[in-house]
């Protein structure tokens, strides 16, 4: 009887979900630590960007854990390696949110009439790609009770098609808000200009790796 | 009858009765012990269920198994001139086995009754009657059905719990097709277990049917379960449409702070360190259990999820196939207790000294094994199955439906050929094939590996032990 309790492993499912979590603390602190930014207080700013790093430093913990502790093999519902993928990217997520809190630390860049408001727009679509791709991992428990196939398959195939189209619309806002800020270059110092493109291209990458992860997620379903 | 022959009887029924404890107490669990997890069934009603059937699988259909081991893998013909060495090594092999056991399960190393009895009954065979007395061919059957019957449960188990994926699961409206599929898996379940009892089966009570007649009956009776599982299910459905207006028994945000509550704590159990760890499993446990209980009101009050409800359903299901285990199992197993001291019997009972090869597996025998496996299930057996119960988590109804039925049908088919295998063994493969249908979070490949030495070990260490009995023994008589 011994025998039967010990056929089963630890689910890595649990402790990925637990990352995401991680994850997801660190990305919320995003607007907030734009708002804050906006306005001037860099105590406040160095404060939370200090919070995100904390953050992610624990998601790295239970990254390592996870890595170390993968059951091997066969009998994995998931294929070990599309694990790892979508651990790796959602440690990236975490990445991208610390860098682009790092940046903003560096220094107080101006913003002029109109940017604001463009990087609102830009940062929701980041954000709402990343916050549609982090249910599907809610739901990878779902999955599972239905062998990663059926009504709940569907589900996750609508919501993984939602994320791709999120992340368009993040791509189209982000190529308004670069060319906004390319017309307006001579308002600006460059230092402004590197500090916004860098924050931009972090704040991207969330939204990239969002879908990334939904489309490695697409990969383990079962096609019918 | 000399007075030596009643010290041996005697000694005989002890050590049989002994085995035959130490398999109602530890391997019944098998069988019950995911039922009680799912809240199927209370634990006592699981040990009143496994009670009656591990004895009628053991009085109506253990014969099979019994013979093999008595007369089956040591040629008897060989010790004709010598009947009191032939008891004595019987008796060793019985001693060696229990001894064995005991100190495996004493260091927490998986073995299988199955195996310890097979290989101290070839070990004294060979020793002692020379390598002519032992019957190769019969134990190379035995040893490859050790290595085929967890691949085909496993092989089973996948392609049911596949076809309950593709079925129910995959299906727009999954309950609805979860309703319209139970009565044929009923009638598979019931026929089988009918057809087991039938074909052969019912001997014992001068009912000896042959196989088309066997098969009518069984189908009938399929028939007549799966016709009473239609009606049942159509209850089940109106009582979930009055649900509202019974007395709820548990808050539903009890029951959902209490989920809750398990998901942080398996969280935390995760990455503990080791010291609270063991602290952490404790009330996990508790925590766990406390969700069941609160679920099993609750669940028949909602309707949740479409696939819940799926799995409400074949929670029932899983108690006939609990069942289905149940009884293989006896049917098995028994012979393991059952077979040396039923060899013993039939020498001590002819006076001694000739081998009568003839006479069948004595009735009243099979019963005693019967009774010794219910008794061990009651004095320690329920113990065992309340462990595993709780902690088998991750075996949903629909795969442990899967899974047992996988195994129950293997063990089945053994038990007709004759051949003694490891029920467990069979449950860890038929668990193993749902794990390959992607029913299972994660499978420790770990337990393969036991499985395994458990086939190297056991049989040399059962051999060894025997020997060393059987010619302690020799200096007494």
């Amino acid at each position: 009887m011994r025998n039967i309790i010990s056929v089963f492993g630890r689910s890595p499912f649990v402790p990925l979900q637990m990352h995401m979590e991680k994850v997801v603390e660190c990305v919320e602190q995003i607007p907030i630590i734009i708002e804050v930014y906006r306005q001037g207080d860099c105590e406040k700013v160095e404060s939370i960007a200090e919070k995100i790093s904390k953050l992610e430093h624990k998601a790295d913990l239970i990254k390592h854990d996870i890595r170390n502790s993968l059951p091997r093999g066969l009998f994995m519902p998931v294929d070990r390696s599309k694990l790892l993928k979508i651990l790796s990217l959602q440690d990236g997520i975490a990445n991208r949110a610390e860098d682009a809190a790092v940046l903003l630390t560096f220094k107080q860049a101006k913003s002029f009439g109109g940017f604001d408001a463009a990087f609102d727009v830009f940062m929701e679509n980041c954000l709402a790609t990343f916050n549609l791709s982090r249910n599907i991992i809610e739901l990878l428990d779902e999955l599972l009770e239905t062998g990663f196939g059926g009504m709940e398959a569907n589900k996750v195939n609508e919501l993984i098609d939602k994320v791709a189209l999120k992340e368009h619309e993040a791509d189209v806002s982000q190529k308004e808000l670069v060319r906004l800020l390319l017309a307006n270059e001579d308002r600006i110092s460059y230092g402004d200009f590197f500090l916004w493109t860098r924050v931009i291209q972090q704040v991207s990458g969330i939204a990239d790796r969002s879908d990334k992860l939904a489309a490695t997620i697409r990969n383990t379903l079962e096609s019918r | 009858m000399e007075m030596y022959l009643y010290v041996i009887i005697a000694l005989a029924i002890i050590f049989g009765l002994y085995m035959a404890w130490g398999i109602g107490a530890n391997d019944v669990a098998n069988a019950m012990g995911t039922s009680v997890g799912s809240g199927a069934l209370t634990l006592r009603r699981a040990v009143i269920i496994a009670a009656i059937l591990e004895f009628s699988g053991a009085f109506l259909a253990g014969t099979h198994v019994s013979e093999t081991v008595r007369k089956g893998i040591v040629d008897p013909a060989i010790f004709a001139n010598d009947g009191l060495s032939f008891m004595l090594g019987m008796l060793s092999a019985l001693l060696a086995a229990g001894v064995w056991l005991q100190i495996a399960s004493w260091k927490g190393w998986p073995v299988s009754t199955t195996h310890s009895i097979v290989g101290s009954v070839v070990g004294f065979g060979a020793v002692y009657g020379g390598i002519n007395a032992v019957h190769w061919d019969k134990v190379g059957q035995i040893a490859a059905s050790w290595i085929i019957s967890p691949l085909l449960s496993a092989t089973i188990s996948y392609f049911i719990f596949t076809f309950i994926l593709r079925a129910i699961f995959y299906d727009a409206r999954p309950l609805r097709s979860a309703k319209k599929i139970a009565p044929y898996l009923v009638f598979v379940v019931i026929t089988m277990l009918s057809l087991t009892m039938a074909f052969k089966g019912l001997k014992n009570l001068k009912l000896d049917l042959s196989l088309p007649a066997a098969f009518g009956v069984a189908s009938c009776v399929g028939l007549v379960a799966a016709i009473i599982s239609v009606w049942l299910i159509s209850k089940i459905k109106s009582e979930e449409d009055h649900g509202e207006s019974e007395d709820k028994l548990t808050d539903p945000n009890v029951v959902k702070s209490l989920e809750k509550a398990t998901k942080h704590l398996e969280k935390v159990h995760s990455t503990a360190p080791g010291h609270m760890k063991a602290d952490i499993s404790d009330t996990l446990d508790e925590v766990r259990r406390l969700r069941w209980e609160s679920q099993r009101r609750y669940d028949f009050h909602t309707n949740s999820k479409e696939y819940q409800q799926v799995e409400k359903l074949f929670i029932y299901l899983q108690i006939l196939s609990a069942c289905f285990v149940a009884f293989a199992h006896g049917a098995n197993d028994v012979a393991n207790a059952i077979g040396p001291m039923s060899a013993v019997l039939s020498v001590a009972m002819a006076g001694g000294d000739s081998i009568a090869a003839k006479a069948p597996v004595p009735l009243w025998v099979l019963a005693l094994g019967g009774i010794g496996i219910v008794v061990g299930l009651a004095t320690w057996g329920w113990r065992v199955m309340e462990t595993i119960g709780r902690k088998i988590t991750h075996l949903t109804p629909t795969r442990g439906f899967s899974a047992e039925f996988g195994a129950a049908t293997t063990i089945v088919i053994a038990t007709k050929l004759g051949l003694p295998i490891s029920t467990t063994h069979t449950l860890v493969g038929a668990v193993l094939g749902v794990g390959l249908a992607r029913g299972i979070g994660a499978v420790n490949m770990g337990t393969i590996r036991d499985v395994v030495v458990s086939w190297v070990i056991t049989i040399p260490a059962g051999a060894v032990l025997a020997i060393m009995f059987f010619y302690g023994l020799r200096m007494f008589f």
